[in-house]
């Protein structure tokens, strides 16, 4: 069977492309994408401008066409950044020139009530006219940065773009999109992003189409949602199941209660449906549904850097009692296992440390350890095959640690990716500097020990998942 | 499609009427093989006789009629008749009691041995269409709530899972002295229903199907409840 390629392929696959509402103004939103893809994208750049002219966009001089209609080339994607009443016009030319890849960024359209649903139809009936793919309106469209590819119409001066990497995110929320986008440029080495998809109103294009373009897209390995409806529920739950077999699909639908859905619907014309529904839909289809927003960093943390656990046993190494009784407390809260060690693993702890350091798991090396004992606790643990996930806790406020001994040591086995390994750094300066410096080698390290338990929580149930659903890890 | 299951849609629209009766409901789970306790609708006091003789055990006796819809509350269903006694004392009750009420007949249902009570259900989502729902059912299913959601259709192996989240296991795995829920058959049920739901959605609006009994003998759906849209 010969697989229809996916719409957005083509958006991303363009080779001309075209910003229509190109402003000479820099803080602009016309003119932040004109700039972005002057600087960046590896196909020819053509600018609409009414006013015409020539510009310099990232050091380079452009004209301005008046009309997309003056330019002669073909024009494979575009994108329309002018206010909504010029919009249907600026679409209709688009029809005209044959573009049928359309990106549409500006607000005021359904999402503002009835003279906004007015001109939406509008819209909505050139796209059939003319058989145009439509992205938005009301959206930031997409990124790309390996592919120099940002219709974000937020200056980068303001709204940091992460480098290229491995997850994408698709959302109907432009808001939720550019803050998620903001935050991942400032975690850890900041190379995360493959693909990210911003579709708004979803006049055209909807969820359906982002999972499953993702699902097929090769250079993304997690797909990270935001959703407050279904365009296409059905469509959506049954190619997320096909697709959460391949790479872990995660994040937040929210719209989960009547407040919410009056919130959604003042937002992106949202309509709520059933949450009771939704749960169990996206449960049965593997998505690993997300509540708040914190929690997103750490997902992405431990989902893009972590081998799967092949089981549900865990060992804690730490040099508090109140942390290891914690985490372990959190431990079958996130219906995990503490790990019984093999006897020769035991036996091994048994003879390298003092007699009142408790060697049974969870395994506490107590305020006297030094990062020579972490070095030898871990590595015992994370030999044992009954081993499937090893939770590093450190309180780095002990008078023998070194904490840039601490630092290499589990630089040095949370490398070796041949388990999920999971730090937690509790405490004040040192605490911080450790989990600085090691988040920002994108190590999967957290503030508290719940966090870093709940990741490996979260990691154990997707793996639990696709062993049910037949795959072998 | 069944060309009787759509036979008994077309016949009940015709009428005028939303709700199936009984009978008619379980006659389309019986079209699709679903394994309903023995019954028999009657429409004299010999009948019923007759019908209780063959099924050799207690039965439940029940109005059929487009009038009485809220059986319970009328006092239309009689649980436990363990005599021919009682079941001519039934039948005439029921008779003078809904002279009026255009009886199609009297359902005369074998009783099933005690056990979990459940239920499967169907609705049409506005999002997702008709989706179907199993989980502990009863008198207090919606205060319990405990119910797991699947598009229809659903394939056995969906519906297995579903059975495996709901909430209550404990009342699965044989509970005070009950026997453990065949799950297999009753995920058979629900993938049944979940078919029916999908391919007569121009007819269903919703379903329930509360209770069904597990027992050790296996999964029986008990009553049945199918609206049109």
């Amino acid at each position: 069977m010969i697989r229809m390629s996916n719409r957005i392929t083509n958006f991303f696959n363009a080779k001309s492309f075209c910003v229509i509402g190109a402003s000479t103004n820099l803080l602009k939103p016309g003119g932040v994408v004109a700039e972005n893809f002057a600087k960046d994208f590896p196909g020819k750049l053509f600018l609409v401008n009414p006013r015409g002219g020539t510009h310099i966009f990232a050091g380079k001089e452009y004209t301005l066409y008046k009309s997309v209609l003056d330019i002669e080339e073909e024009i494979d994607t575009a994108i329309i950044i002018v206010p909504a009443k010029f919009a249907p016009q600026a679409l209709e030319e688009c029809g005209k020139k044959n573009i049928k890849n359309v990106i549409v960024t500006t607000g005021g359209f359904a999402e503002i009530g009835e003279e906004g649903v007015a001109i939406q139809n509008r819209m909505n009936e050139i796209m059939k006219t003319y058989n145009i793919n439509v992205i938005g309106p009301n959206c930031l469209g997409l990124y790309s940065p390996a592919l120099g590819y940002d219709t974000i119409f937020l200056p980068t001066s303001k709204l940091k773009r992460p480098k290229p990497g491995n997850v994408s995110i698709f959302t109907q929320s432009g808001a939720f999109g550019a803050a998620f986008i903001d935050q991942l440029a400032r975690l850890g080495s900041g190379n995360w992003i493959a693909r990210f998809i911003s579709y708004g109103n979803a006049s055209d294009i909807n969820e359906a189409d982002c999972i499953e373009y993702l699902g097929e897209d090769e250079d993304t390995k997690m797909i990270l949602v935001y959703l407050e409806d279904f365009k296409n529920g059905r469509k959506f739950m049954r190619t997320l199941r096909e697709v959460s077999l391949k790479k872990p699909v995660l994040g937040i639908k929210a719209n989960r209660t009547e407040a919410g859905a009056k919130a959604g619907a003042s937002h992106t014309a949202a309509l709520s449906s059933n949450d009771a529904i939704v749960d169990d839909l996206l449960q049965e289809a593997g998505f690993q549904r997300v509540i708040t927003w914190d929690e997103l960093e750490d997902c992405v943390i431990s989902f893009a850097t972590q081998p799967l656990p092949k089981g549900n046993k865990v060992a804690i190494v730490t040099d508090g009692g109140g942390a290891g009784v914690m985490a372990s407390d959190m431990v079958s809260d996130c219906k995990l296992q503490l790990a019984k060690f093999s006897p020769e693993i035991q036996k091994k702890m048994d003879e390298i440390f003092p007699v009142f350091y408790s060697t049974t798991n969870p395994v506490d090396i107590t305020g006297s350890a030094s990062a020579k004992d972490y070095e030898k606790a871990l590595e015992a643990v994370y030999e044992d095959p009954g081993v499937d996930a090893v939770v590093n806790i450190c309180i780095p406020s002990i008078p023998n640690l070194d904490i840039n001994e601490y630092i290499e040591i589990t630089r040095k086995i949370a490398s070796r990716k041949e388990k999920t390994f999971v730090t937690a750094l509790i405490g004040g300066e040192e605490a911080d500097y450790a989990y600085d410096v090691l988040l920002k080698e994108d190590f999967a390290v957290f503030k508290s020990p719940g966090s870093a338990i709940r990741a490996v929580g979260r990691l154990v149930e997707y793996a639990n998942y696709l062993k049910k659903r037949g795959k072998n890890l | 499609m069944n060309v009787q299951i759509k036979e008994i849609f077309e016949k009940v629209k015709s009428e005028n009427r939303k709700v199936l009766l009984e009978h008619e409901a379980k006659e389309i789970l019986r079209l699709l093989d679903l394994p309903l306790p023995p019954s028999k609708l009657v429409k004299t006091e010999e009948e019923a006789i007759k019908a209780f003789n063959e099924f050799n055990g207690p039965v439940a006796m029940k109005v059929m009629s487009p009038k009485v819809l809220h059986k319970t509350d009328e006092q239309a269903v009689k649980i436990g008749i363990a005599t021919v006694e009682e079941v001519k004392e039934t039948f005439n009750d029921y008779m003078n009691r809904f002279a009026e009420k255009e009886v199609v007949g009297i359902l005369v249902e074998k009783m099933i041995a005690k056990g979990v009570e459940l239920i499967i259900g169907s609705q049409i989502d506005k999002t997702f269409g008709p989706v179907i729902l199993v989980g502990p059912g009863g008198i207090f299913v919606e205060a319990l709530k405990d119910v797991v959601f699947r598009m229809c259709p659903c394939s056995l192996e969906q519906a297995l899972s579903a059975i495996d989240e709901i909430k209550t296991q404990k009342l699965l795995n044989g509970f005070r002295g009950l026997a453990p829920v065949n799950r297999e058959q009753l995920a058979e049920i629900m993938s049944k229903l979940s078919s029916l739901a999908w391919e007569y959605r121009e007819y269903i609006g919703e379903m329930d199907i509360n209770p069904l009994i597990a027992n050790s003998d296996g999964v029986f759906p008990v009553d049945a409840r199918i609206i049109l849209k």
